[in-house]
């Protein structure tokens, strides 16, 4: 299935990525399908020419079938930790190793912390052998700003995150993950760039993972009840995953070594306003229960003026397309 | 939810199955949940001692399947919920949780010991993915510091969990107990705090109050304390104490006085008390439901019961752990030359 409509002109933007061979660690996840789906369009569209190389611990279905057909993809089965030979032409890393399934945060809480930490050195280590590395994307993620008091979070701002708990283990990993790579760039000039994400909604989600909008759509498309525990008033913002891609190829054209950019949409709703959005647009009349449980009404929202002004980037799909699209998927594959 | 709005979830026809060695009929389970529906209880939790799948010589064989004590239940019930209790390892999702989903089990309540909430992940995240309601349930939790408790407490909510009961599995929590750690597990979660008492040491019903004023949204209790060991919460009192403290049920007082009745007729061959094993069982801070098995055992090796339960306090075992009884027989009644 086609997802993207890239215009000549833009992909003059990211024309840098001709010829190119990218390597995504985290291939079989959620930004791995998605860089795939972005870079078959391009090799097939507009001869980009691209070599994807994919690492992850365990192929998947849907990737073997995908690398079965074609000639530009390639599948590097290796634990993230032990990665130790990758061909010596990558240019471009894409270091998405890492779930942000926080059940599995919870379950596995040193093997989380570990992947991300040895992972994330390995990947530093295997970069420094590369004669052509042009860049390296650390993706991140939006919880290392921890808690804030502001609206719209910008890539200076500084929250507080309590080491001494075991909410910690994502966002403190990931910090470490953050400075080690600095660390790098400082020592040995690695053209590394943070890259930090928000939330997302589109095919490729995995639909059971425990969030909010997941749980609305699954609930909404099975005439269930949709549930909302707190009092309904947290905001969220969610980007579409064809404009996640386009963000992440063009920076790594043209971000800025060293420098910390959001990846993720500035549109705020809260979970009550989303929960009769879903409603609305399935078309089913199903209750929505707001059940008071917690007060909590936290924003979690990127300010994405950097991205928009520095590397002239914007949101295509706004929230109510991107739950049109992301509803008729569902409905397929639920 | 609102400040005085609780909830009250009867285990009568679950953890009673304890006192009963799980032997519940087809007419208990209808009768009592027909009276249940006309009290207006928010749930109730039928099945065997230790949840799905659980009938076994180790714990004990039910008279009755699972399916056949769900569908009992559900057919005579309209509004008032049905819940089952599942311990991974008893319970299976393919053997026992989809056909419970099938039969309209509405409340999913899946139990750790409490710092083993890890084993809990598929279970709990399965139910929630089916829609259904799923708490995530800390037994023995008196075996456990706050602190941790609340570690493993935001490992279930993680999973999905809806709600965290806490279970003083041994009757051995005193109130500060209590109020230490669901103070802490209210201030610290999105989803409610719910306690689970048994009266072992008489304070089933004073620390569910405790257990409410330091933020619990959830009470357990069982229909004449209904229950393994010295039983539970008593529903009724509990009922009766909680309209004078103005907090809001929805049950109706009359209905529930009229279910007590029904249950000294229906399900107690005799009265539940405090005995002196019950005691021991509260004192040793050993999960009432291993006593049934100890007397038996103690029988069968001629040692003192309330021995063979101090040695298993020392020991520190949970439920699940029954087969420790009979080494703890033999090894004392050695030591006594015999």
């Amino acid at each position: 299935m086609n997802y993207f409509n890239i215009s000549l002109n833009e992909a003059i933007k990211i024309g840098a990525l001709r010829n190119s061979e990218i390597l995504v660690t985290g291939g079989t996840g959620f930004f791995g399908k998605w860089i795939i789906e972005i870079i078959a369009y391009l090799n097939d569209n507009l001869e980009f020419n691209i070599k994807l190389y994919l690492v992850a611990r365990n192929n998947s279905l849907y990737i073997n079938e995908i690398i079965k057909k074609r000639n530009d993809m390639f599948f590097i089965k290796n634990d993230v930790r032990n990665l130790r030979e990758i061909p010596s032409t990558v240019e471009y890393i894409i270091h998405a190793a890492a779930t942000p399934d926080n059940s599995i945060h919870m379950s596995n809480p040193i093997e989380v912390m570990d992947t991300i930490a040895q992972g994330t050195k390995q990947v530093l280590d295997v970069a420094l052998g590369l004669d052509n590395i042009k860049k390296i994307l650390n993706i991140s993620s939006g919880q290392v700003y921890g808690t804030l008091h502001s609206n719209m979070i910008s890539e200076n701002s500084i929250g507080t995150i309590d080491t001494n708990s075991i909410n910690s283990i994502y966002p403190e990993a990931k910090r470490y993950s953050e400075t080690l790579s600095i660390a790098y760039k400082s020592l040995y000039k690695l053209p590394v760039v943070q890259v930090r994400p928000f939330s997302f909604i589109g095919p490729h989600m995995g639909l059971e993972k425990p969030w909010a909008i997941n749980n609305f759509i699954k609930d909404a498309i099975k005439f269930r009840k949709i549930k909302i525990f707190g009092n309904g008033k947290p905001i969220r913002s969610y980007m579409y995953p064809t404009d996640m891609a386009w963000w992440l190829l063009s920076m790594l054209v043209d971000s800025k070594n060293g420098v910390i950019y959001n990846l993720g949409s500035s549109e705020g709703i809260s979970l009550e306003k989303l929960a009769m959005k879903i409603k609305t647009k399935v078309g089913v009349d199903v209750n929505i229960d707001i059940l008071n449980m917690n007060e909590d009404s936290a924003v979690f929202v990127p300010d994405d003026s950097l991205v928009k002004n520095r590397l002239d980037l914007d949101i295509k799909v706004d929230i109510d397309e991107a739950l049109d699209k992301t509803i008729d998927w569902a409905i397929k594959v639920l | 939810m609102d400040k005085n709005k609780i909830i009250i979830y009867d285990v009568s026809l679950r953890d009673g199955s304890h006192a009963i060695s799980h032997q519940l009929s087809i007419e208990q389970i209808s009768k009592y949940a027909k009276a249940a529906e006309k009290a207006k209880l928010y749930a109730i939790e039928v099945g065997h001692g230790n949840g799905l799948g659980a009938s076994s010589l180790l714990v004990g064989k039910s008279k009755l399947s699972d399916e056949i004590m769900l569908k009992t239940a559900k057919e005579n019930l309209v509004n008032t919920k049905l819940g089952t209790h599942v311990i991974p390892g008893f319970a299976t999702i393919n053997n026992n949780i989809n056909r419970a989903i099938d039969i309209g089990v509405d409340i999913f309540r899946v139990a750790s010991h409490s710092t083993e909430a890890d084993t809990t992940q598929r279970h709990i995240s399965y139910i929630r993915d089916k829609g259904k309601e799923v708490y995530g349930l800390l037994m023995s939790a008196h075996m456990t510091n706050a602190d941790i408790l609340l570690e493993e407490a935001i490992k279930m909510q993680a999973y999905g969990a809806e709600a965290i009961v806490i279970l003083d599995s041994a009757g051995s929590m005193l109130p500060h107990d209590v109020k230490k750690r669901v103070e802490l597990l209210s201030k610290n979660l999105k989803v409610p705090v719910g306690f689970h008492g048994h009266n072992n040491l008489g304070l089933a019903v004073s620390n569910s109050i405790v257990a409410l004023d330091s933020g619990a949204k959830i009470l357990d209790a069982s229909i004449k304390g209904f229950g393994a060991g010295a039983g539970n919460t008593q529903l009724e009192v509990l009922v009766g104490l909680l309209t004078k403290y103005n907090y809001e049920t929805s049950i109706d007082l009359y209905g529930v006085l009229n279910l007590a009745s029904l249950a000294d007729k229906l399900l107690l061959k005799e009265a539940i008390t405090i005995s002196s094993l019950s005691i021991v069982s509260g004192l040793s801070k050993v999960f009432s439901g291993f006593s049934k098995h100890i007397q038996r055992i103690s029988i069968k090796y001629d040692v003192d019961p309330r021995d063979v339960f101090f040695e298993l306090g020392r020991q520190k075992v949970i439920a699940g752990q029954e087969d420790k009884i009979i080494d703890v027989a033999i090894k004392l009644s050695k030591a006594k030359g015999k």
